[in-house]
């Protein structure tokens, strides 16, 4: 802790944005897993601590009678995973939350934190990216409303204004009951991905009714290209469309060479996970196909 | 031995298990004291310069700040075991990041810690070299431009960054070349590896009245800290106590000094105990790391598989001083050859300075660098060959009165044992193992190994309590693998008593016998000897003193379990409570026993080779073994996973099987750390990756599923105590080379270089 630190507890959202209009360098303490991780390696020294523990109801995971599903600020990845309520594409939610570093830190981190700390090799960006998911931000001049892949600006960098607060997430129903498959690949068990891929698919007979597949790790944020996603609809997956879709993703890309891998590699890992992704959705579909068959 | 046993042989739980488990067990940084104050350590932010100034203005203004030092407040003394080369803090100027450059002491940490980054140092940037590369390059700048003036142990040949090169021979290699029916060469290149002990370094300096003071630290040896005191500091050993806290793992580590000479400094300065614990950070970027190597090595051999010739190579690379150096240097050339025999063979090697961290003792201390080499090529010649590895490895086992590279005879060796029990368990579970996942590919791969467990000087005191259980006395520090259960169950089985009736003392330089290292895997057979030799001694005092009591020949007279002597074949006997109050109160004083020695193997035989510059001339007991894995590598990403591990050890006698199965299983996670993940990576002459968040070592998840350890008792050792022998660093010594040949076995691609990055291997496929 530095020097002059401080430490409150604020018990309303209003409280909470009107301490962060208040101080730029104040940061909200929600599951601490990267923040406290950031302090301890000396690489942030906020000003103040803002303790989210005792708002509330902010970490409740909701389905809402639309069919889409509300997930607080201080959802607990373990819960995120456990929920049982996600249906189709939905499920890319708990498929990335149960990969995300170790029990213990599933125990701690929150959704919230997670996404507002905004590394684009965690897992939250890039799955809530692939589920169409919407970003609900309170601020001391009002609410808003933001869509997942356009809260993520740059390396560690949100939409978020000073003053503001995420809320919580929301998963829109997915009626094409997509099959999803979260390929992550780590150097080592619990690390970052060096790169991920989160993946939708949704087939009815023998075509594509949704397709969306978002990479993590290989840019300052989510990858995802609309465009190129709506080539699939309506047509077979086939192996050379998938080719291509990964060379147009690849133009967005901008990877690093860190620990985890040179940009290289992620690029050679980038066309191979994203068909392997694809594959196991696929292969999960058509095993949900043939259950209805029977 | 068909006698029952009373404490060998058995795996009795550690007997500090509860306490550590209970979180009681107390290591250096769990110690305060009244009046303590913290100290923190300023390190050099560049590679290569020259102090110009250092100011302290600043610094001197934080509130609680107590002491600053810097070299100029110190002896102008060089140390070193090898070369005198390294200093306590930088004097004049600075070789790597991290080097100690200025010390501070202050009533708290976080004080300490503001006001030594208060601390301005003007530098003037010299060029640096932080790879073998640019260290031996034509014209490289000088890490050490005066080392010639250096004071030496030994005057060999010194090149540019070169600062100590050693050769052996045997036969004649360039000779024979033409008569090899297959040849294999290649270069191998290995990482600079983190120790990752539990614990980082840390060390409680406690100055007394009188002059003297207490160090309690984390350290592998009370005796080797306390001369590295004397010798930095010139303070009489006789002033200096150092005790021995639990400790949270070496692995080589802790071998040497790490913060014990800055906190002894500092509580010098200040008048009042000081302790020092490092971060996670500062410790990977202060001490020491295993030596990167390059290795050049060319083999040859017959048809049918018999070696003929061997040429090797070897450049380690040291970091900014010399440490440990030449000795790892010189252990990794003798474990070239490996546990084979190869009548022509010819190595040479190269301790080179780099602006970077020190490289040192690393369990395995250059054999596993070597064996990397040496095994990855059996594993060429077999393909080429067309022959089953495990026979190809048979063919040329060494056998009891074989020789060691460099001529000692080797007595002890159950080699071929150790590669049929792999063998037959290999053909039994490989094929019963469930198959890979879709996208995966099996591979099986195996070396042999082998390593030393005698080396140096060691000593043991045991005593005879009035009520007949036993105190015994050794300086031997339990970094953590298990001497302070295993070398009272020696003491107890050499008296045939149950362990409980060993009282054995934490070690203490006032009052511990002399013990060299808990290093070299030397401690269960060199201190272990120490301590049945003094308890046999013992146990002749209480044998005559029970003869007299009993009125007949010692002869006559054999142990009972339990402190009894009795007349062999009649009711008659004495129990060692009644000997003890005899012998403290009436007849010829309290029964004591102690034994000395330093170790007395076989030399190295000059008719045999011809050996220059070596760093050592006596070590041996040589342990053998063999590792087979199971890997599965995923061909989209190269990711490699090592799925099941067996490890077969000529191991003499396992004192306590459960605590070698313990040694075997963490040192071979630790090999598949070291060939799959573990790297230390510099740029711009800076350790990119000091943390865990980016030195990633195996977890849980990471391990093999399953390390099935085999422990083969065929071959005791005649000096050993109960026949036993090392086994501390053997099981790492072969996990790398043996999953690199399974990735081979997986995949074709015959990776040289670890660690077997997932990138690595993935490129390897690609380019096939």
């Amino acid at each position: 802790m530095g020097p002059g630190m401080t430490f409150s507890e604020p018990e309303t959202l209003d409280e909470v944005c009107s301490l962060l209009s208040k101080d730029p360098e104040a940061r909200c303490l929600a599951g601490g897993a990267s923040l406290v991780a950031m302090m301890n390696a000396g690489l942030l020294a906020p000003t103040q601590l803002i303790s989210l523990r005792k708002i509330p109801d902010l970490g409740a995971i909701t389905s809402m009678p639309d069919g889409s599903v509300k997930i607080g600020a201080m959802a607990r990845h373990n819960d995120v995973a456990a929920f049982s309520g996600f249906l189709g594409a939905q499920r890319i939610i708990s498929a990335a939350a149960c990969r995300i570093g170790h029990p213990a830190i599933r125990n701690m981190g929150t959704i919230g934190g997670s996404i507002c700390h905004a590394d684009p090799s965690a897992d939250y960006p890039t799955a809530i990216t692939a589920a169409d998911a919407v970003v609900s931000i309170l601020g001391s001049e009002g609410a808003r409303q933001v869509a997942a892949r356009d809260f993520f600006v740059d390396w560690l960098e949100t939409t978020l204004e000073q003053g503001e607060i995420a809320v919580s997430v929301t998963i829109p129903p997915d009626p094409s009951n997509a099959s999803v498959h979260y390929e992550k690949f780590t150097r080592a068990d619990g690390d970052f991905a060096t790169v991920s891929v989160a993946a939708c698919l949704g087939m009815s007979d023998g075509v594509v009714q949704t397709f969306r597949v978002v990479v993590g790790g290989v840019a300052e944020k989510p990858v995802r290209s609309p465009e190129d996603e709506a080539v699939f609809i309506g047509r077979p997956l086939k192996d050379s469309d998938i080719v291509e879709f990964s060379a147009a993703l690849e133009a967005l890309c901008n990877p690093i060479d860190d620990m985890r891998g040179s940009a290289d590699y992620r690029l050679k890992l980038m066309p191979r996970l994203i068909s392997r992704a694809l594959k196991r959705a696929q292969a999960d579909q058509l095993v949900s196909d043939s259950g209805e068959t029977a | 031995m068909t006698q029952e046993f009373s404490a060998v042989g058995l795996s009795s739980a550690r007997r500090d298990s509860s306490e550590k488990a209970g979180g009681a067990a107390k290591f250096a940084d769990d110690y305060s004291v009244p009046g303590m104050l913290y100290g923190a350590i300023l390190g050099s932010p560049i590679a290569s310069g020259r102090i110009k100034s250092i100011d302290l203005t600043e610094a001197k203004t934080v509130p609680g700040v107590v002491s600053i030092l810097t070299a100029d407040d110190l002896p102008d003394r060089r140390v070193g075991s090898f070369i005198k080369d390294e200093v306590t803090l930088a004097r004049g100027y600075v070789r790597f990041v991290g080097e100690p450059v200025a010390a501070v002491a202050a009533e708290t940490k976080e004080a300490a810690d503001l006001a030594a980054q208060l601390i301005i140092v003007d530098f003037e940037d010299l060029p640096s070299v932080c790879s073998l590369d640019e260290a031996l390059a034509e014209d490289a700048p000088l890490v050490h431009p005066g080392q010639d003036d250096y004071v030496r142990t030994s005057e060999t040949p010194t090149n540019g960054n070169i600062f100590w090169s050693a050769s052996i021979l045997e036969g004649n290699p360039d000779a024979v070349w033409d008569s090899c029916d297959v040849i294999v060469e290649d270069t191998y290149e290995t990482p600079g590896q983190y120790h990752a002990y539990m614990e980082p370094c840390s060390a409680l300096a406690e100055p007394d009245l009188a002059g003297r003071i207490t160090v309690r630290s984390t350290a592998q040896s009370i005796f080797y800290i306390q001369g590295r005191i004397s010798d930095e500091l010139d303070i009489p050993m006789s002033n200096i106590r150092c005790v021995a806290p639990k400790i949270g793992g070496g692995f080589g580590g802790k071998n040497g000094v790490s913060v014990q000479p800055i906190a002894v400094a500092l509580a010098r300065a200040s008048g009042r105990p000081v302790k020092i614990t490092l971060s996670r950070s500062q410790d990977m970027e202060m001490l020491r790391s295993r030596h990167p190597t390059r290795i050049r090595m060319r083999t040859g051999a017959k048809k049918d598989g018999t070696l003929v010739a061997r040429e090797a190579e070897l450049w380690f690379d040291a970091g900014a001083y010399t440490d440990e150096s030449p000795a790892v240097l010189s252990f990794g050339m003798l474990c070239s050859r490996g546990p084979y025999n190869c009548p022509n063979i010819s190595v040479k090697g190269h301790a080179v300075y780099t602006n970077k961290l020190k490289a040192g003792s690393f369990r395995g201390f250059g054999n596993p660098q070597a064996t990397f080499a040496s095994e990855s090529q059996l594993d060429a010649l077999a393909v080429k060959l067309n022959m089953d590895p495990i026979e190809l490895r048979r063919k040329n086992a060494m056998k009891a009165g074989d020789h060691w590279l460099g001529g000692q005879t080797v007595d002890s060796c159950a080699m071929t044992q150790c590669l049929d029990a792999l063998d037959e368990r290999l053909k039994e579970e490989v094929s019963a193992l469930p198959p890979a996942e879709e996208g995966w590919q099996r591979g099986v791969g195996v070396s042999g190994l082998s390593h030393i467990s005698g080396l140096m000087g060691t000593s043991a005191f045991v005593n005879l309590r009035a009520d007949g259980t036993v105190a015994l006395q050794t300086g031997v520090v339990d970094i953590g693998q298990g001497s302070d259960t295993v070398l009272p169950q020696i003491c107890a089985e050499t008296l045939r008593l149950p362990l409980e009736s060993i009282a054995y003392a934490a070690q203490d330089t006032d009052s511990s016998p002399y013990n060299w290292k808990t290093a070299a895997s030397r401690i269960t057979y060199t201190a272990g000897r120490a301590v049945m030799q003094a308890t046999v001694e013992m146990r002749e005092r209480i044998l005559r003193d029970a003869a007299d009591m009993l009125e007949c020949s010692k002869d006559d007279l054999e142990l009972d379990i339990g402190g009894t002597v009795r007349v062999v074949g009649a009711d008659r006997k004495v129990s060692f409570r009644e000997i003890a109050a005899r012998a403290f109160n009436r007849v010829g004083g309290p029964i004591v026993g102690q034994h000395a020695f330093a170790f007395d193997g076989p030399r190295f035989d000059p008719k045999r080779a011809a050996m220059s510059n070596f760093a050592f001339d006596n070590l041996g007991v040589y342990v053998f073994g063999a590792v087979g894995v199971v890997v599965d590598v995923d061909t989209v990403t190269g990711k490699t996973i090592v799925q099941k591990v067996w490890s077969a050890h000529d191991i003499g006698r396992a004192i306590n099987p459960q605590s070698v199965e313990g040694q075997v299983q963490g040192a071979v996670v630790q090999g598949v750390g070291y060939a799959l993940l573990e790297e230390l990576v510099w740029e711009n002459g800076r350790l990119t990756n000091p943390s865990f968040m980016d030195y990633k070592i195996p977890d849980g998840m990471d391990a093999p599923s399953e390390i099935t350890v085999m422990l083969i008792e065929e071959a005791p050792e005649a000096t050993g105590p109960f026949g036993a022998k090392g086994i501390g660093e053997a099981p790492i010594v072969g996990v790398a080379p043996a999953i690199a040949n399974a990735v081979f076995n997986a995949t074709g691609a015959r990776l040289t270089r670890i660690p077997m990055t997932s990138e690595r291997v993935l490129n390897g496929i690609l380019s096939l």
